[in-house]
């Protein structure tokens, strides 16, 4: 059994400020190598602050954070981390884009063409290699910022909802594109959101958390079978654990 | 051409033809050719100033039959060797210095209080009070220390310029480029990668925008301090050539004053077509 | 402003006073104390002068009444300007932003003062209506006239056409909807534009007054101390502008912020 790739121990974390206002409480949470671990929770639960520590971007005020047995000092590439907001570089190509962090590491112009290469492939954008973010739709500037990340073969994957600015069918179309993506590359994944269905349809285990201070309220085992596919949303498994998931967010939100 | 540009361009044509005749309107009924000068005064002061800039050799009372519609003031200049492409040269230089040396200094100081929390909450403040004293107004001081020279009548343009650069600097990097920058940290970025590939490509649209206005203001302190204490370009000229001490003793022409501000007019539309020209080939990559 | 950011505020400012005041007392003796006038040396200038020489000048000056009065003249002027500017700019820029005939008009015209200088005009209205209040006046206005009319312009221009549809289908239209949609969310633009207009109108009264200098302004008193030259009035001078322009500023700032309070962060 080997240890868990990420683990959160403890973690609280209070905003400085005139009145400190705690976003996480005495969060305890284990993540191990290979799963797709979806964290579920209100709005301003905490959700993103959480993230931000895993990615090193914030120290928790309390508890530890670990990072393959490691306390994490700071972001890099090993925290493959993809914001919220848009943040494809727009005065880069999408090609460009993708090499950035290889760049940042000394790759050789040859090596890191052939990874774009295979990115671009990957994500299925090849025809748009030469193009400006401006003319790519939000959906596949998102592809773009996760392909981006996968360059720089990340331990672990932080997306920080990723879809949730995405219209209905391009956030279902990306939500395939993500897990087909996954099962090849089979990488260790924090994936956060506020939807069910979406947490139901790309995970294999939910944290569910408590709305702010956070906490892990309950985890939620996804045994849906894989690969996912169109049915997999329509199967009798899916409701019953929707319906757990609903029922579990709902004292959550009632601060039960 | 579609039907309403033509349309657009009719109107223009129609407000500025409009407005010449109510000048020339004004300038016949008010028939005082020294307050009001009619377009022929202008077209003649305009062509003094621009070709017959040289020292005049001769005494005074020989040349009047060549100048009789030019006044005192065009005399004064046209005596000096004053000529309008060179007072508005002499202009556009100090403004041209100013910009070299005041936009690098103030959007170093609006990144540095971007990208620092610290930096911010410290320099801020005294940013605030620096900016709130108008910088023709030190120039007076200034003089004191330097003397007459052409380095106390720059420093208020290069005051004016730097202190206009830094907020849409600050804000470029705080606003615009925080994102990008968490991004590119995310990617394993660090140094100057980050610095050079990632905030400043980011935070350039907004640091350009500040650009014209600095433009404009680079402007109007060089004309200030031209009229103040400077003894050549366009603001020297508006004023009445000569020195300030001797100003005040020459009747001033208002037709040079109009042909002056038209130039000026002129070469401030240049530049900030250069500008916007150049911001936009440089920000190419901006989503409408 | 949370406690933190006060301290260093706090901390940067006495820390910029307490150099200025090593500056001056170190330079009390070694700072050359006269200066070259042009035609002759004056003695006795302090170029730095020291904490205690500004309180006692300062007092001097306000208890003589010279500092107010002063103040006051040019205060009155740059509100007047602004007031007339404003006014006029506003109204010029609403009729441009919300129809398009309108600014065909006034496009050449806008163009061409707005790449003039303010400054530029003074002697051409100096030529036109003399030394005095009105030329000054005048010439404020005219800067503060552009610089609100583009603002209001931007202002009516940037309205997300999503409201403006949404009131047509509320069976609002005409001068009916402009009022009441277009014009609050054309008043962000117009209040930015208004601040910049202010620290254009002090821009422009100061060098206003210092090429026509008559008393009592504040532009005659820096012209004046500037003359003999005498350093104490000087800095006094340009204190009392900076912190005007300083108050006019933080007055402008508080009133956009109520004005858009309902904008919430978008403003």
């Amino acid at each position: 059994m080997t240890a868990p790739l990420l683990q959160a121990a403890g973690v609280g974390y209070s905003y400085p400020g005139p009145t400190p206002t705690k976003a996480l409480d005495n969060l305890d949470l284990d993540v191990e190598e290979g799963e797709f671990l979806a964290l579920l929770g209100p709005v301003g639960c905490g959700k993103t602050t959480l993230l931000r520590i895993f990615a090193g971007f914030l120290e928790p005020t309390e508890g530890t954070v670990r990072c393959g047995g490691e306390i994490i000092q700071g972001p890099g590439p090993r925290l493959g981390y993809v914001l919220q907001e848009q943040s494809i570089f727009p005065w880069m190509s999408v090609r460009d884009n993708l090499e950035f962090g290889l760049v940042a590491r000394g790759v050789d112009a040859a090596e890191r063409h052939e990874i774009s290469d295979e990115l671009l492939r990957l994500i299925g954008l090849e025809a748009f290699e030469a193009a400006w973010p401006k003319d790519l739709s939000a959906g596949m500037s998102k592809m773009v910022e996760v392909a981006r990340v996968l360059a720089t073969d990340p331990a672990i994957l932080l997306l920080d909802e990723p879809f949730g600015a995405l219209d209905a069918q391009t956030r279902a179309r990306m939500q395939d594109a993500l897990t087909r993506l996954w099962e090849q590359r089979r990488k260790t994944v924090v994936f956060v959101t506020h939807d069910a269905d979406e947490a139901l349809y790309v995970a294999d285990r939910i944290a569910v958390l408590s709305h702010r201070p956070g906490r892990v309220k309950t985890t939620v085992a996804v045994d849906l079978p894989r690969p996912r596919s169109f049915e997999t949303r329509f199967l009798a498994r899916f409701v019953a654990l929707k319906r757990m998931l609903w029922e579990g967010m709902d004292s959550a939100t009632q601060g039960v | 051409m579609r039907r309403d540009t033509r349309h657009r361009m009719l109107l223009r044509a129609v407000s500025v033809a409009a407005l010449a005749a109510a000048y020339m309107l004004v300038a016949w009924r008010v028939s005082r050719p020294d307050v009001v000068p009619p377009a022929g005064h202008l077209v003649e002061a305009f062509a003094d100033l621009v070709g017959r800039g040289y020292q005049l050799p001769s005494a005074p009372g020989e040349e009047h039959h060549h100048h009789h519609h030019s006044s005192d003031q065009v005399e004064t200049l046209v005596r000096g060797g004053v000529t309008l492409q060179a007072s508005l040269a002499i202009s556009a230089a100090r403004v041209a210095f100013g910009l070299l040396v005041g936009l690098p200094l103030g959007i170093l100081i609006g990144f540095f209080m971007g990208w620092s929390r610290r930096a911010d909450d410290y320099l801020h403040p005294i940013f605030v009070l620096v900016r709130s004293v108008p910088p023709l107004a030190l120039i007076t001081y200034v003089m004191l220390w330097l003397g007459h020279s052409e380095a106390h009548r720059l420093i208020p343009i290069v005051y004016a310029v730097a202190t206009t650069a830094v907020i849409p600097a600050y804000h470029g990097v705080r606003d615009v480029a925080s994102k990008y920058v968490i991004a590119a940290r995310a990617l394993g970025a660090r140094g100057r990668l980050l610095y050079l590939r990632v905030l400043l490509p980011a935070a350039a649209p907004a640091v350009l925008g500040g650009l014209r206005y600095s433009l404009a203001i680079a402007w109007m302190t060089a004309v200030g301090a031209e009229m103040l204490m400077a003894e050549n370009g366009m603001g020297n000229l508006l004023v009445g050539g000569g020195m300030w001490a001797s100003r005040t003793q020459t009747a001033s022409d208002p037709a040079v004053i109009i042909v002056g501000i038209l130039a000026l007019a002129g070469a401030g539309w240049a530049m900030d077509a250069l500008a916007r020209a150049t911001t936009a080939r440089l920000t190419r990559w901006v989503r409408a | 402003m949370t406690a933190v950011r006060i301290r260093r505020a706090a901390f940067a400012l006495i820390l910029l006073a307490a150099l200025y005041g090593v500056a001056a007392w170190i330079g009390q003796g070694r700072l050359p104390d006269r200066v070259w006038m042009g035609a002759h040396y004056v003695e006795n200038v302090q170029l730095l002068p020291t904490f205690p020489s500004l309180f006692e000048e300062a007092g001097f000056l306000l208890e003589s009444g010279i500092l107010p009065a002063s103040a006051a003249v040019s205060l009155l002027r740059v509100l007047a300007g602004l007031l007339l500017g404003s006014t006029v700019g506003i109204l010029v820029g609403l009729a441009t932003g919300r129809a398009s005939r309108a600014e065909s008009l006034a496009d050449p015209w806008v163009s061409a003062l707005r790449f003039t200088p303010a400054l530029a005009l003074l002697p051409l209205f100096v030529a036109w209506f003399g030394y005095g209040e009105i030329s000054k006046v005048l010439l404020i206005a005219s800067g503060v006239a552009v610089v609100t009319l583009l603002g209001a312009h931007q202002g009516v221009r940037s309205v997300p056409r999503v409201y403006l549809e949404a009131a047509a289908s509320l069976g609002a239209r005409g001068a009916f909807a402009f009022r009441k949609i277009v014009l609050p969310l054309a008043f962000p633009a117009i209040f930015a534009s208004l601040r910049v207009a202010i620290a254009l109108a002090w821009v422009t009264i100061v060098v206003a007054e210092l090429i026509d200098a008559r008393m009592p302004s504040l532009g005659y008193l820096l012209a004046l101390s500037g003359a003999y030259p005498r350093v104490p009035t000087m800095l006094v001078s340009i204190g009392t502008v900076g912190l005007l322009v300083l108050v006019s500023d933080l007055l402008a700032l508080l009133l956009h912020a109520r004005a858009t309070r309902w904008m919430g962060r978008a403003a």
